[in-house]
């Protein structure tokens, strides 16, 4: 199969939706210009009504994207930095969510966020965090974080496809990160986890770029003689508890990590769940490896000790 | 002076005063049912300000969108919204178009009456995002975002008409000033007397209808916005002045205006104005003005009738609809 960049993966599942459907937009700042590559060339073929640049406001463009998406666009929002998304809080929260359900399913707002998340090196604390979690509690968004360029076209184009809304998270770091896309149409499945390496002694949940950490960790105990079967989740909400739940009960042994802070973090929920409902499946504790509950920090060596290392995985897992 | 083709027909003007009169009426019936303890959810009146928002709403045409206030009866009655279908909202009935989930936050897909959250201000964009759909389709409809001058302090307020105007979307922001935001005078918090200079700020073509309680001076101002924008030449801002005569919700106090505010209020009251001047050009007399109220009272008994008959939603269905895929 063919090799490409995360970046150029998801311009082609824009490209192949925007051109079955006229109504797909994408808006944002400077997605003419393409910032994170990400859109780059689709402005020369789809045009300024398709490819929309907006002024610096996400909080208001979002939710143009919003009432667009209500009255028969499917306009994708992105918003180059995860940490603005608090800005458009408020549009997502109170009324991207909630309105298919209040309306009794009479609107819909088929919706796609796009948004750049994770720390990728001295870019601070406001351009660095990774905010899934702060969406978990939102009923009727959808999440989603590819991990791999053939995931990020197909979790795109099924994002758009959906006609409900959809956050869907590029790690920054993952951007220029080469690897296998089919061509042609691909489409994932929202909520199906995938298993990216088999294994027989302990289960490792992550998603998004920590995957990739996961599967060195694995590679690393693997010598030590410990075989991990690491799951990529993929979809965050709602995520594939049926396919973590068959890992452990063949492993017993339940360590998640994530780059987003550990405190009410996505493998909190993980971890409750899998607590609550299956407890009888494992041998021991549920372990959390996650970012620190601290602000992102500036320097190198407290930017590396606030996430979690490839190191700590593997400590983590000799721990459990 | 309005041009003669956007001056308001005798039908229009009996249609708009159909609607105003059947407004108050509902809204009094909604105050009498919620103390009554019949309706579990309390009133936002639009009294004194029916024109204005019965005006914002009636020159639209069925597919035309239309975003109203959280005073909103007028404007969703203006649109055509049936009152049976607002008392089972009020009621959280089952047979609600919302299936008892939307209470006070009127909407509807087939009237094309978008949603609005409970934030004052998170109505611009939405008008504007609608405004984009209809300019990538190709359409001919309009928007009519409806708010008051409160709701202009936040923060989307300015983004959205700037976009508004860089996109040229067929939007019309229908300004109804009332003169209180919550429990407050406006100019307790807006510097400015009038709103519209904002929107002239953007570029927008902007205006001020001085007297929000004729029904003619708002019906002209509208058709000729609905006009522009149908002809691809809006944005347009029209701000309308009027007078909330109305407390905020039921059972405020309204300790900020003296009573006789209030009382000199009322002598300009938007109903008996309209019948008035309906009188004066000939277009109508007291036998109409009483068959409307005939008609309006038969509407609402029918609602009622409605509402006690239909029960509340099954606990079951909590979880039906939060993903539409």
């Amino acid at each position: 199969m063919r090799e490409m960049t995360f970046a150029e993966a998801v311009v082609e599942a824009y490209r192949q939706e925007m051109r079955r459907d006229e109504d797909v937009v994408v808006m944002g700042i400077d997605v003419k210009a393409s910032l994170w590559g990400t859109t780059k060339g689709l402005h020369d073929e789809f045009g300024p009504r398709r490819i929309i640049n907006t002024p610096v406001c996400e909080s208001s463009f979002t939710m143009v994207g919003i009432g667009a998406a209500l009255t028969g666009l499917r306009p994708v929002i992105q918003i180059s930095f995860a940490d603005f998304m608090y800005l458009a809080m408020d549009p997502l929260v109170n009324t991207a969510a909630p309105w298919h359900y209040v309306s009794g399913g009479r609107y819909k707002v088929p919706l796609v966020v796009e948004a750049y998340s994770g720390a990728r090196g001295h870019a601070m604390f406001s351009h660095s965090q990774s905010p899934q979690a702060s969406f978990l509690n939102t009923p009727g968004l959808k999440m989603v974080i590819p991990a791999t360029p053939a995931d990020a076209k197909g979790l795109m184009a099924a994002a758009i496809r959906d006609d409900g809304p959809v956050i869907y998270f590029s790690h920054r770091r993952l951007l220029a990160q080469k690897g296998p896309v089919p061509e042609g149409e691909h489409l994932l499945p929202l909520g199906r986890a995938e298993i990216r390496r088999e294994g027989r002694d302990l289960t490792m949940v992550a998603y998004g770029a920590v995957v990739h950490q996961c599967l060195e960790a694995a590679e690393a105990l693997a010598g030590l003689g410990l075989s991990a079967e690491v799951i990529d989740l993929r979809t965050l909400v709602p995520w594939d508890e049926a396919a973590v739940v068959k890992s452990v009960a063949k492993t017993s042994r339940l360590l998640i990590v994530e780059d987003g802070r550990k405190r009410g973090g996505v493998g909190s929920e993980v971890a409750a769940v899998v607590a609550e409902k299956h407890i009888d499946l494992l041998d021991g504790p549920i372990v959390r490896v996650a970012a620190l509950d601290t602000p992102v920090p500036f320097a190198s060596t407290l930017e590396a000790a606030h996430l979690p290392g490839t190191e700590a995985i593997i400590r983590a897992a000799r721990g459990l | 002076m309005t041009a003669k083709r956007y001056q308001v027909t005798r039908k229009e003007a009996l249609d708009l005063y159909f609607k105003m009169v059947l407004t108050r009426k509902t809204e009094a019936r909604h105050e009498e049912l919620f103390q009554k303890q019949v309706l579990p959810i309390y009133t936002h009146l639009s009294l004194g300000q029916e024109a204005v928002g019965c005006g914002a709403a009636a020159f639209l045409r069925p597919d035309d969108y239309l975003i109203g206030t959280h005073r909103g009866v007028p404007e969703v009655v203006g649109k055509g919204m049936s009152v049976t279908e607002m008392l089972l909202e009020y009621g959280g009935r089952r047979n609600s178009p919302s299936g008892g989930r939307a209470g006070l936050h009127l909407h509807s897909a087939e009237l094309h009456i978008l949603p609005l959250a409970g934030g004052l201000g998170t109505d611009f964009s939405l008008a504007v995002g609608a405004g984009l759909t209809i300019r990538n389709k190709g359409w001919d409809r309009v928007v009519v975002d409806a708010f008051g001058e409160g709701a202009a302090e936040q923060v989307d307020f300015m983004p959205a008409l700037n976009m508004a105007v860089l996109w040229n979307v067929p939007v019309i922001f229908a300004c109804c000033t009332n003169q209180f935001v919550e429990y407050h005078p406006y100019r307790e918090t807006t510097a400015s007397r009038d709103l519209a200079p904002r929107a002239e700020a953007c570029g927008m073509r902007a205006r001020i209808v001085g007297d929000g309680n004729d029904i003619f001076a708002v019906g002209a101002a509208m058709k000729e916005a609905v006009a522009l924008c149908r002809g691809g030449r809006g944005p347009c801002f029209i701000e309308f002045k009027t007078y909330r005569l109305a407390p905020h919700h039921t059972g405020d106090q309204c300790g900020y205006r003296s009573r006789e505010e209030v009382d000199r209020a009322w002598k300009n009251d938007p109903l008996p104005r309209a019948r008035r001047e309906l009188e004066r050009r000939g277009w109508a007399g007291g036998k109409h003005f009483q068959a409307v109220e005939a008609r309006c009272d038969r509407i609402i008994e029918e609602a009622v009738r409605v509402l006690l008959a239909s029960p509340l939603p099954e606990a079951g269905t909590v979880t039906d609809h939060v993903y539409a895929g």
